[in-house]
């Protein structure tokens, strides 16, 4: 219905002058830039293909979808997830083209188990016998998976999960049973409402050879089990599944708990690429490499890291264009009659923001090269060579801690830098803080997996000390011995003092080799008792990964053959800011560990500051070069064309659902509903 | 809802030793007395009413939680104001006094569609209308005749009052003025209560009167008829929809196209329009409204602490009750070890635990010192200051200890609520996978609470004001004119000793810790002092060293009041010996760690050497760890915050974590009523169900 608002228009100078002034001011090359970071695999190519084609399907359309309720917000969910599948047939698109699909639609989808921890742990943990007749089902969607490890009472410690599967062998079954309330699996995708099938960690319990009465544990093992009938879609007897109720964000997930009483499951339920039951003795055998068992979760969280780059580019895309837009207040030292300041002259916005559109560049980088070690890695594994393991599961721990954290925090930041707006539903960072929030605990918790960093570098630092003339045998090992004997001769060597670039990688490295050094001297040299250095092992997990980012960052624009002229210099840059911005925040560590002098030390709050003053003018350009889709961002406050105040009225006063019911104010009387006799106790009802 | 689940279902019970015994293990190996802290820190009126009040609210269906956080928002607004006229029906039949309404409302846990009126407007109406106003409005307005908001926000402009573009334009011709909305950017917007509900609203706009503007002024307009509901003519408003939190609350927007109203509209306390001259006649008392604020602030700054109390306790129960992984060094038969016992664990918690009673007790402190101060302005009001400019932020001289005052309620707004938020956003992680969960109480409350970071001042923006009044006192002392109020005396002193050096044995003497924090404060002050006075820098340029400096000021007066809670005689009276020792091993956790993390400030200060903040950090912050440790669990049991009010499967007092979030998932999850069909080309959502239905 037209009204007087559809002629008016926002104050002067409005968004799309304000951006295009932006962008005519820099002269980094935005596609340049773009092409740099997303070079042969067709990522831009691709993103503009489906983008185009779901924008025709009314199904995917973003614009009421926060005011539903949870069971209407799960059954959009389910029914996007469902046309997206049949248009993955419909369109031919391959595994990557529906990647796409989803990751524009940014549902978390019911199917996502199915598809990734599911299959990839048939494919790799499943015998030969058992992927040819497993593999088929899956892969034509004749049975729907899911992944059931976690538990109500288990998270991270995965050997103290209570389910049982205890091996009868006068039927040649074993038995599923959930001797707790605890032992219920908890949290587990895709398998609350949706899944047919899934695969189910459980404490494998086996006669003991010579007292058959008696059962030994072996330890977590995958089942591949039914749980629910192929046609009535309940679950089957015995079991007991349900969704586990409303969370923080993931409301299109049907995360699940799951209870088994005396189930029982075929031999050829067990999983047994690695390990087996013996049918007709009973016994065990044992897999090579015990540390297989994780090879699934390092993959989830190389895929982790990897994504967390677009997430957070996501996030400053909006914060970027919106405070360059948002003005509030005349500059004290200027002119009292010229227009408000843009909010992103404001350093404390800039000190917020801009050091995070460094850190998704950052991200970028280690992403990328987490997955070619990955890669490397399996084909290793593949090819029966274990030593990188324990490297890869290690590095994929820590950076999985600090990148989550640095995406979550950064979109909670951003969000808050933009002021009121942040908090409303326009400002596109409401779902994406929601689902992303879920991340710093999922797959091991951030703060429990540094241990394993932490053990790890201990480890190699004792391996060091023993073989200290020996030449280094890998990157680490050669920089912990140079340590070592460094430390051994001089004493104290002198500070650096981040004259160069080079010099910035090497403080980094520095420190985290230092700060290995003391763990390895409390827990090996001083035998401190473990928990005691939770904290200060947490340090060195978090000094290392940023260490593994700030040598990367270098290293790629170091050996780069791809950007040139200003968008070059911007990016190194861009380098400098993430560097000394992080060790601004951990300064003292830095001086502690000798690692830099202490008047480069004093003279960083000055260069962060200049140099977020040399990127300020780039800042609207650096972001779009992430070419991230306004259907993606769905949002106001971070559209392209800078129509913010228009989209931000035009989703409160006409797609509004609660602006087409009138309310009946008055105390005194029941009714809600103006008009309508609904009151307090028919609401309820209804539920 | 699901039908309930079988027998041997039923029959389960956790593993290991059960949240019951947990707790009670705790409560047993700590001497706390939780019943003479609670009442400390709440008084015994204050528990009593809550008790009572529990028992009234939670057995009416309407107050019901249990679908909060599955609902969709229109069902939500629905319930919300079902709930607020419940409420206010209650207040009438049993006379509540303001507190009994405001604990009742804290108790049903959200906002509710009624929360503006009973606030800003009631008190906007009061403050600054005239007798004749009070009888036409505010008498209406109490008795809910007529329910209104406060409109002062507008879509291009929060912080900056002076930048609203909403104008009320006076005609002499017909005694009137025109409200009008010149642009989209005009707009009222986030106005709480007027979406859906109000059908007045204070207005802030633009006073023009002959051409000329006056800045800023409140008009009282109709917006809504008070039959029908509708808009009236000429007059746009709606709700802004949904949100990060805030869900129950109408937020609006509101635009007027050369709406009229009459002179008697324009709240006239401190300023009018004289009807016979069309002369605009100034403002006589500003400093009362300056006060408003400031109340509002130090609210702010004594909620945080009960706020971040909320999810400290349910944090720390949860923690005591959750068990992870054998001790690495321990005998491994033994059983799992409860997660609160992580040092990794500790360090996050244990400080927020310190942090919710070192805010408690500075809020107090900061209302203290308000009222104090209220009665004294009001002695020594004088009408000579009346050259204060519309703007609402200005600090004009004269009032010292107001100004004092008010420069000390921003710093600790911006201090204590992002304190407040991040803490719960600490302790939702600390809980883990399961502090993802809506059961866990905690993420729900916590998106509730972020807009106190921005709203009655930015965060950010407020610090300016502190280092503003920093450096005015600054340059004051240099001059030998400094006003007589703590500001002058720790900036006088750190004059006196700087070249001397500080020395402060912060490992020993706790009013050394309280020095340091001062002296850093000084230090910072002086510091920004140079860099504005002397090198001349731009004021823009110096916003990131102000809103440091802000913060150690803060922090400094956070600490300064927790030491001299733990100090006082009322809280020697009050306690015993085992319990005080504790109230001061919480101040020192909470100031030590404060210090470690500011490590870099206090060491450039001078304040301390880089051996004190080593041995703070490997030493004294872990000592104190492990002495507060035994007793976390009753230290938040003193809180009394009760379990109706938490709302958490993990903060439940009696530790019975595991079977209520499985009641929940199992019984209380509208979702398991449904039985979908999972196969992406049955185009049907639901079994037996046609594929067209819905949606």
């Amino acid at each position: 219905m037209p009204d007087f608002t559809d002629t008016l228009r926002p104050s002067q100078p409005d968004g799309p002058t304000t951006l295009a002034r932006e962008r005519g001011q820099s002269d980094l090359s935005v596609d340049g830039l773009s092409k740099h970071l997303f070079p042969a695999d067709g990522f831009l190519e691709r993103q503009a293909r489906i983008l185009h084609i779901l924008q025709k399907e009314p199904l995917f359309s973003k614009e009421k979808q926060q005011n539903l309720s949870r069971v209407e917000r799960f059954k959009l969910g389910l029914a996007r997830a469902k046309l997206l599948r049949r248009m993955t047939d419909q369109h031919r698109w391959d595994h990557e083209d529906y990647k796409m699909a989803q990751y524009l639609v940014d549902d978390v989808s019911p199917y996502f188990l199915h598809m990734e921890m599911f299959v990839t742990t048939i494919r790799e943990q499943a015998s030969e016998e058992q992927r040819a007749y497993w593999m088929p089902l899956i892969e034509s969607w004749k049975i729907i998976g899911a992944y059931a490890q976690t538990e109500l009472g288990h998270g991270s410690n995965v050997r103290g999960l209570e389910l049982e599967a205890r091996w009868d062998s006068s039927t040649k079954e074993f038995i599923l049973h959930s001797p707790t309330l605890t032992a219920s699996k908890w949290w587990n995708g895709s398998l609350g409402r949706v899944a047919n099938h899934a695969i189910v960690v459980a404490q494998l319990f086996l006669p003991k050879p010579g007292s058959p009465e008696q059962y030994v544990s072996h330890g977590p093992h995958p089942f591949i089990v039914q749980v629910r009938d192929m046609k009535s879609h309940q679950p089957l007897n015995g079991v007991v599944i349900g969704d586990i109720g409303p969370k923080y964000g993931y409301i299109t997930m049907d995360n699940a708990y799951m209870l088994f009483d005396n189930f029982r499951i075929p031999h050829s339920a067990m999983l047994c690429r690695y390990s087996s039951v013996d049918p007709s003795s009973g016994t065990y055998t044992k897999p090579e490499q015990p540390a297989l068992v994780y090879g699934s979760l390092t993959y989830v969280r190389a895929n982790i890291v990897h994504h967390a780059r677009l997430v957070l580019a996501r996030a400053v895309t909006v914060a970027v264009r919106y405070t360059a837009i948002r003005r509030q207040f005349q500059d004290r030292d200027s002119d009292k009659n010229g227009p408000e300041m843009s909010v992103l002259d404001y350093p404390t916005v800039q000190i917020r923001i801009l050091p995070l559109v460094a850190t998704a560049f950052a991200l970028h980088y280690t992403g990328l090269s987490m997955q070619n070690v990955y890669r490397a890695t399996r084909e290793d594994i593949e090819s029966g060579d274990f030593r990188s393991l324990a490297h890869m599961h290690s590095m994929s721990s820590g950076l999985k801690s600090l990148c989550t954290m640095l995406a979550a925090d950064g979109i909670e930041t951003c969000r808050r830098a933009m002021g009121g707006h942040g908090f409303g539903g326009g400002s596109g960072l409401i779902q994406l803080n929601n689902d992303y929030l879920s991340k710093p605990t999922v797959e091991g918790d951030n703060w429990m997996i540094t241990q394993q960093v932490a053990a790890y570098l201990i480890k190699k630092m004792t391996d060091a000390v023993e073989s200290i003339n020996t030449p280094g045998t890998d990157e680490t090992d050669a920089r912990f011995k140079e340590f070592i004997r460094a430390k051994r001769q001089a004493g104290a060597s002198q500070p650096i003092s981040l004259s160069n670039d080079q010099d910035i990688v090497k403080s980094f490295e520095l420190r985290a080799t230092a700060l290995a050094y003391d763990a390895y001297e409390q827990r090996v040299l001083k035998k401190q008792n473990w928990n005691s250095l939770l904290i200060q092992l947490h340090k060195l997990s978090k000094a290392q990964s940023q260490s593994i980012l700030v040598a990367t960052f270098f290293k790629a624009l170091s050996t780069d053959q791809t950007l040139s002229g200003p968008t070059k210099t911007v990016l190194w840059d861009v380098f400098r800011l993430f560097a000394l911005y992080t060790m601004e925040n951990e300064g003292y560590e830095f001086f502690r560990c000798n690692a830099v002098a202490r008047s480069s030390l004093n003279a960083l709050p000055s260069r962060v500051q200049g140099l977020m003053a040399r990127i300020r003018p780039h800042a609207v350009n650096l972001v779009d070069s992430w070419k991230i889709p306004d259907y993606l961002l769905d949002s106001a406050l971070g559209r392209y064309d800078g129509r913010v105040y228009e989209d931000l009225y035009n989703r409160a006063h006409r797609l509004n659902p609660l602006n087409r019911i009138t309310f009946n104010p008055n105390y005194w009387e029941e009714e809600i509903v103006m008009g309508t006799g609904e009151n307090g106790r028919n609401i309820l009802s209804k539920l | 809802m699901p039908s309930p689940p079988p027998d041997w279902v039923k029959a389960l019970k956790p593993g290991g030793p059960q949240g019951s015994e947990l707790l009670a293990q705790e409560r047993a190996q700590s001497n706390v007395d939780v019943e003479k802290l609670s009442e400390l820190l709440h008084t015994k009126e204050a528990l009593e009413r809550q008790d009572k009040l529990v028992k009234m609210l939670q057995p009416e269906k309407v107050f019901d939680k249990s679908q909060n956080h599955s609902l969709g928002r229109v069902e939500r607004l629905k319930r919300a104001l079902a709930k607020a006229k419940r409420l206010q029906q209650l207040a009438e039949q049993n006379q509540w006094s303001m507190e009994d309404l405001h604990a009742a409302n804290e108790l049903i846990g959200e906002p509710t569609p009624y929360g503006l009126h009973a606030s800003m407007f009631l008190v906007t109406l009061r403050e600054q209308g005239s007798p004749e106003q009070h009888k036409l409005f505010l008498e209406r307005a109490e008795k809910y005749q007529i329910i209104g908001c406060y409109a002062q926000t507008e879509l291009g402009h929060g912080s900056n009052v002076r930048g609203l573009e909403t104008t009320a334009t006076w005609n002499p011709e017909d005694k009137t003025f025109t409200i009008n909305s010149p642009t989209l950017t005009a707009s009222k917007w986030w106005i709480g209560s007027l979406g859906r509900t109000a059908n007045h609203a204070v207005v802030m706009a633009q006073l023009f009167v002959g051409g000329k503007n006056y800045g800023p002024h409140p008009f009282v307009v109709q917006v809504r008829d008070l039959e029908t509901h509708q808009p009236l003519e000429n007059v746009y408003v709606g709700d802004i929809g949904p949100k990060f939190g805030y869900n129950t609350m109408d937020n609006g927007y509101l635009l007027f196209n050369k709406v009229k109203i009459p002179h008697i509209n324009m709240l006239a306390r401190f300023s009018r329009i004289d009807k016979e001259t069309n002369k605009y006649v100034r403002p006589s008392m500003p400093t009362l409204v300056y006060g408003t604020m400031t109340w509002v602030r130090s609210n702010i700054v004594l909620q945080s602490g009960g706020v971040l109390a909320r999810g400290v306790t349910i944090a720390t129960r949860y923690c005591a009750v959750r068990r992870q992984f054998q001790d690495r060094d321990a005998d491994p038969n033994a059983g799992e070890t409860q997660v609160l016992n992580y040092k990794m664990v500790q360090v996050r918690l244990l400080p927020l635990l310190a942090s919710m009673y070192a805010l408690h007790f500075t809020g107090r402190g900061m209302m203290r010192l308000y009222q104090e101060n209220q009665k004294r302005m009001q002695a020594a009001a004088s009408p000579s200051q009346d050259a204060r400019g519309p703007g609402p932020e200005e600090l004009r001289a004269g009032a010292d200890l107001l100004a004092d005052l008010h420069a000390t309620s921003c710093g600790l707004k911006a201090l204590a609520s992002t304190t407040a938020g991040e803490g719960l956003e600490v302790c939702r992680r600390t809980c883990g996978g399961h502090g993802y969960s809506s059961y866990s109480g905690i993420g729900p409350f916590y998106s509730d609470y972020l807009p106190t970071l921005t709203w009655e001042g930015d965060n950010y923006m407020l610090t300016q004001q502190v280092a503003r009044y920093l450096l005015k006192s600054a340059r004051a002392v240099l001059s030998g004119k400094a006003a007589d109020n703590d500001t002058s005396r720790i900036l006088r002193n750190y004059l006196d000793r700087r070249d001397k050096g500080a020395s402060f044995d912060i490992l020993e003497e706790d009013n050394d810790i309280v020095a340091a924090f001062a002296w850093r404060t000084a230090h910072l002050t002086f510091e920004a002092l140079k860099h504005r006075d002397a090198e001349k820098r731009s004021w823009n340029s110096l916003l990131v060293d102000f809103w440091r400096l802000s913060t150690a000021h803060s922090q400094y007066l956070v600490v300064k009041n927790f030491y001299e809670a733990v100090s006082s005689p009322e809280l020697s009276q009050s306690l015993d010996q085992d319990t005080k020792t504790l109230m001061h091993q919480l101040f020192r956790l909470y100031a030590l760690h404060t210090l470690e993390r500011e490590a870099a400030e206090f060491f450039s200060s001078g304040a301390v050497t880089v051996r004190q903040i080593g041995l703070t950090r490997t030493t004294a912050v872990m000592k104190l760890l492990d002495e507060i440790r035994p007793h976390a669990v009753r230290l938040v049991d003193a809180w009394a915050i009760p379990d109706w009010q938490l709302d958490s499967s993990l903060g439940r007092y009696d530790g019975d974590v595991y079977p209520d979030l499985f009641r929940r998932a199992s019984q209380e999850n509208p979702v398991n009523d449904l039985v979908f069909d999972p196969y992406p080309w049955n185009e049907a959502l639901l079994k037996n169900e046609s594929p067209k239905s819905k949606l």
